[in-house]
C-alpha cells in the first residue's frame, strides 16, 4: 500500500544514490608535484616537472587553490601540460627555493641559478569542466 | 728757500700719511688673512654637512615598518638559447631565465649575499683572483610587472611586497 506522500522509500533511495554518486565523482585525489629549473649564465639549461599520485594520504589544509579548465579528463599530467604556462606561474606564486652560485675567476664570470619547488602534496578535485589544484600545508 | 722748506714739510707729511695708509693696508691684509682660514673652514664644514646629508639621503635604505608594507622592485635579465626551434620558444625560455634572475635579485636584496674571495699572489704578481658569491632563499608571491624582449634579451620587471607580518615570529 502506498503512503499518502507517494513512494517515499523509492525517492529516498534515489536521492541517496545520487548523493553517493556526487561524492564519489567529486572525491579529491592527491598528487606529489615537484618542479626545478636551472639557469646557467642567463640561459635556461634544464627544466623538470614531476607529477606522481600519492600512495599515502597527505595531511594538512589546502591553501591558494588554482582552477584550470578541463574537458572531462582524469589525467593530471595532460591537464597540466595543456595549461603549463598558467600552472608554472602558479608554482612561482606558491614559492620557490632560490639557490644561486656565481664565480668570478680572473674577471670572467659564470653563474648558476637553480629554482626548486620541493616535492609537495597537492589535493586535486577533478570535475567535468574544471580541475581545482591546491597545495597542502 | 721758503718754498723749499714748505715742500719738504709737505713731503714729510705725505710720507707719514703713506706709512700710515700702508700700515693700515697691512693691518687689513693681516686681518683678512686671519679671517680667510676661518671662512674657508666654515665653508668646508658646511660642505661636509651638505655632503653628509646628500649621502645619508642617497644611502637611506628602506626599512620595513609595522605601519606600511615595503615594495621591492628588481629587473631580471635572461638570454634565449641559440638552439631554439622558433622565436616563441626563444621568448619563453628567455623569459624563464629572466624570472630566475629576478628571483635571485629579490633574494639578494631581502636575505643578502654570501661573498668569498681568494687571491693567489706569486712573485709579486696576481696569479689567480677568485670571487665566489652565493644566495640561498625561499621567495614567494613575487609578481611579474612588465616584460620586454629585444634582440634576444628578455628583461622582466618583478616586484615583491614585504609586510611586517611576514617576518613576525
Amino acid at each position: 500500500m502506498r503512503s499518502r506522500d507517494g513512494n517515499h522509500s523509492f525517492s529516498l533511495r534515489l536521492c541517496s544514490i545520487i548523493f553517493f554518486f556526487i561524492i564519489s565523482s567529486a572525491q579529491a585525489e592527491e598528487y606529489y608535484i615537484s618542479y626545478r629549473y636551472v639557469v646557467k649564465d642567463a640561459i635556461i639549461y634544464n627544466e623538470s616537472l614531476d607529477i606522481s599520485p600519492a600512495m599515502f594520504t597527505c595531511n594538512g589544509k589546502t591553501y591558494d587553490p588554482l582552477t584550470l579548465q578541463n574537458n572531462n579528463s582524469k589525467d593530471l599530467s595532460q591537464i597540466l601540460l595543456r595549461h603549463s604556462v598558467e600552472f608554472i606561474d602558479y608554482l612561482h606564486k606558491i614559492g620557490l627555493h632560490v639557490d644561486h652560485k656565481e664565480e668570478t675567476l680572473n674577471l670572467q664570470n659564470t653563474s648558476t641559478t637553480i629554482l626548486t619547488l620541493k616535492t609537495k602534496c597537492f589535493k586535486v578535485h577533478f570535475n567535468d569542466n574544471f580541475v581545482k589544484i591546491a597545495p597542502l600545508k | 728757500m721758503k718754498y723749499s722748506l714748505i715742500f719738504v714739510a709737505l713731503l714729510s707729511i705725505s710720507s707719514l700719511n703713506g706709512v700710515e695708509t700702508t700700515q693700515e693696508m697691512q693691518m687689513q691684509n693681516t686681518e683678512s688673512a686671519s679671517n680667510m682660514p676661518q671662512s674657508q673652514e666654515q665653508s668646508a664644514q658646511s660642505q661636509i654637512i651638505i655632503d653628509d646629508e646628500i649621502s645619508s639621503n642617497n644611502n637611506e635604505e628602506a626599512v620595513l615598518s609595522q605601519e606600511e608594507p615595503l615594495i621591492i622592485t628588481v629587473t631580471g635579465q635572461g638570454v634565449a638559447p641559440l638552439n631554439t626551434t622558433s622565436p616563441a620558444q626563444a621568448y619563453a625560455l628567455a623569459k624563464r631565465a629572466a624570472i630566475a634572475d629576478g628571483y635571485r635579485l629579490i633574494a639578494e636584496k631581502v636575505k643578502g649575499v654570501r661573498v668569498d674571495g681568494q687571491d693567489l699572489i706569486k712573485n709579486m704578481m696576481v696569479k689567480r683572483s677568485t670571487v665566489r658569491t652565493s644566495v640561498h632563499a625561499m621567495v614567494r608571491h613575487a609578481n611579474v610587472v612588465e616584460t620586454a624582449f629585444k634582440e634576444g634579451l628578455c628583461e622582466v620587471e618583478m616586484e615583491i611586497t614585504l609586510s611586517h607580518s611576514d617576518f613576525a615570529q
